[in-house]
């Protein structure tokens, strides 16, 4: 465990559970239920959001062995069929208006165990989690090739012109009472909003009229996929093509390792409105050029070319020197969707380095510290101030309406107050104009603590000003409260004279303070 | 290190997460994650110039990178909120920094409170400070990243020594009080918004165990 601990943190995930089946069942049931559950030792790890590969076990089992060196990594091969072999995906331009792109691909001969069709739906469900985010950028489907036929239609119909037998279930169901269906399943109905209110619903169905899936709701149950599955025909349906494309290909380079030509994927073509057609999986393999010297000085170490392109294959980047020694040539597979930048060959180098073997400096610079003069003069006023007998609290900067409007019997307009839309609980509706609600606030929940209490605030307050570039300000307020049996006016005279003083402003008219009364 | 003006929590969207190439898809950009305001609901003013590119580098690529290849909308960079980081003080100062005349080396640092929708809970609130700092120049490097770092938390450890040793059940705030914090891990992460990026660990004696204290990175070309 702790081995693999160490793994994982050079490599850059977390580990962040040790723990089993019973065990996780213990927890949340109780340990009567958790029973006859299974006591093989579960990992949970925590993996980098932009790390698509990683999300299930075959790839994450594949990057780590690659990582380690102990396998290289494997080509990922598009086959294209013979003219007229392949399977089609026709898209209609009803689609256009509710979820225009698809991609699609095949998996051939494919071999499922329990294990590998358990982890074969989940890559899916995380995808849906994670880049789909929520399956309204993309919903992936997966169906049974040998039980539907092609060339297959992808277009957009009226809710009541749809009507098929939904996964698992056991008849025949129109739209509208599959949403009805769902709407209480608490898998499935946080995704009926993405298609509920629109005139057409998407829908797949094959030559026969068979449907495949109602994307993003649900797959029809006539081509699921089982353990005996032997060709899996997979389509990407979305808004977001770059993202389709992609999930397309993490699903296929994962799951390609166990057809019957190790890694290799059948291409599906798919037909657009205009009649132009694509080829997919796109599985490009893409090359960028990096300057040796442009890694080792990012990083603040100095390898030769041929140990960084040794240490970018490991972290399944195959790079070799190129030129005369000065330049190196990295490939970038289908799988690292998430290298976008010279940098992020940068990062990789440096993981594959090991960060912690790198040394540690300090730069160069040479620069003058400064204070904020706000900043600064906060800081004085706040040691004064305590020197007064006062205490410095910190209190919340957001609160309710109330709080800076009704309770201090003022205006909520007047109060030019910025207004949060999503608030939580009614105690962050608004942005405090005022200081004074937080010291009350703090005063009212130690009523219990010695008399006199004496509290003070320095601190922003925010109000909406159309002059800024955003349309709202902070102003940086004070605010003193005195709380005894006895009222203290004088005490909070006093002190304010106090910090004019400190200020040097004079208590006269023209050009320094004066006391007046205010609202509420 | 100098002291970055923060003195807005109002941000726009732009800002915050654009300007920082998080892109308009993200998770952190949802409804559950940031407080966006009713009023006032959009930032009336976004530099020009600055957008434009900003929407080119999101939508196409460019200066070296690929981009996201989506499609980027003004309409959700004017979306104001509470800022969720004071990265975005940051990225104001960079680009005041950017238009000047001739490039110095800066360093800037800033303190001041960010805003989270978040459930409040034993170890979350709302609102709450961070720390931030930024140094630029020519020729920085990761280890020089990692120096200043364990620079930093060595001097943040010997400045209290509140009775943070050898409590077995302090939470975990405590590294910050005991002598010195000079143990520390470097591991790989992702930010949006740097490349390559760092959480930084410190081994807890009283807990046993490496905890996070940080997190840092090299911001993307």
């Amino acid at each position: 465990d702790e081995e693999f601990n160490e793994l994982c943190f050079e490599f850059g995930l977390e580990l962040d559970e040790v723990t089993s089946e019973k065990d996780i069942i213990s927890k949340e049931k109780g340990e009567e239920k958790a029973k006859g559950a299974s006591d093989t030792v579960l990992y949970k790890i925590d993996v980098p959001a932009n790390r698509y590969d990683l999300l299930c076990l075959e790839g994450l089992v594949r990057g780590l062995q690659v990582f380690k060196e102990r396998i290289n990594l494997p080509r990922y091969e598009k086959i294209i069929p013979a003219q007229g072999e392949g399977q089609r995906l026709i898209i209609t331009e009803e689609t256009v208006q509710v979820r225009p792109h698809a991609v699609a691909a095949v998996l051939r001969n494919i071999t499922f165990t329990k294990e590998r069709y358990d982890s074969f739906i989940d890559l899916q469900e995380k995808l849906h989690q994670n880049i789909c985010r929520r399956r309204a950028l993309v919903a992936i489907g997966t169906h049974d090739l040998d039980t539907i036929s092609g060339p297959f239609t992808f277009t957009a119909k009226a809710p009541s012109e749809i009507k098929f037998k939904p996964l698992n279930q056991s008849q025949e169901y129109t739209a509208s009472q599959i949403m009805d269906l769902y709407r209480t399943d608490s898998h499935l109905r946080h995704y009926l909003h993405l298609i509920e209110n629109k005139p057409l619903y998407p829908l797949i169905y094959d030559s026969n009229g068979v449907v495949l899936s109602m994307p993003p709701i649900i797959n029809g149950d006539h081509s699921k996929i089982s353990i005996n599955t032997r060709n899996v025909f997979i389509e990407c349906t979305g808004t977001d093509i770059t993202k389709a494309k992609i999930v397309l290909d993490i699903i296929v380079t994962m799951f390609s390792e166990y057809c019957e030509k190790p890694f290799s994927v059948e291409a599906a073509e798919v037909v657009y409105p205009n009649g132009k057609t694509h080829i997919y999986p796109e599985l490009t393999y893409r090359k960028e050029k990096v300057k040796p010297e442009l890694i080792n000085k990012k990083i603040g170490i100095s390898e030769t070319p041929s140990s960084l392109a040794k240490l970018l294959t490991r972290m399944c980047l195959k790079s070799h020197v190129t030129g005369n020694g000065n330049n190196i040539e990295i490939e970038i597979p289908p799988t690292r969707a998430d290298i976008i930048h010279a940098c992020d060959i940068v990062e990789d180098a440096a993981i594959a380095y090991g960060y912690n073997n790198i040394q540690m400096t300090i730069p160069k610079t040479y620069t003058i510290a400064n204070q904020l003069p706000l900043n600064k003069l906060t800081e004085l006023l706040r040691l004064d101030l305590a020197a007064a007998g006062f205490t410095e609290a910190l209190t919340f900067a957001l609160c309710s309406q109330e709080d800076i409007a009704d309770k201090l019997g003022m205006d909520i307009c007047a109060t030019k107050a910025v207004r949060i839309a999503n608030p939580k609980t009614a105690e962050f509706q608004v942005a405090r104009t005022t200081l004074l609600p937080g010291l009350l606030k703090t005063i009212a929940a130690n009523r219990k603590m010695p008399l006199p209490l004496k509290l003070f605030e320095i601190s922003d307050i925010v109000v909406k000003d159309p002059d800024t570039d955003v349309g709202a300000r902070n102003y940086r307020h004070f605010c003193a409260v005195y709380y005894n049996k006895s009222p203290g006016f004088e005490i909070i005279h006093g002190l304010l004279d106090r910090v004019m003083q400190l200020l040097e402003v004079p208590p006269n008219e023209e050009n320094g303070y004066t006391i007046k009364a205010t609202e509420g | 290190f100098t002291e970055m003006p923060t003195d807005n929590f109002v941000e726009s969207s732009f800002w915050n997460f654009d300007a920082l190439f998080q892109p308009q898809q993200h998770p952190a950009r949802d409804q559950h994650d940031t407080f966006f305001l009713q009023d006032p609901a959009e930032a009336p003013e976004l530099p020009a110039g600055y957008t434009a590119k900003v929407k080119k580098v999101h939508s196409q690529g460019g200066y070296g990178s690929q981009g996201y290849k989506y499609e980027w909308r003004l309409e959700e960079a004017r979306r104001n909120l509470l800022r969720t980081h004071t990265t975005s003080a940051s990225a104001r100062a960079l680009y005041r920094l950017a238009r000047q005349e001739k490039f110095s080396p800066v360093k800037y640092f800033s303190i001041d409170r960010v805003f989270r929708n978040e459930s409040l809970d034993a170890t979350h609130l709302a609102e709450f400070h961070q720390v931030e700092g930024v140094v630029a120049d020519r020729g920085l490097t990761l280890g020089h990243l990692m120096g200043i770092l364990r620079q930093f938390f060595t001097k943040l450890g010997t400045g209290g020594t509140l009775g943070g040793r050898g409590t077995p059940q302090g939470p975990p705030l405590t590294p910050l009080l005991s002598p010195g914090i000079t143990q520390l891990r470097f591991k790989p992460a992702y930010n949006p918004y740097t490349e390559p990026s760092m959480e930084v660990f410190s081994y807890h004696k009283g807990l046993k165990k490496w905890v996070e204290v940080g997190n840092s990175g090299i911001f993307r070309p």
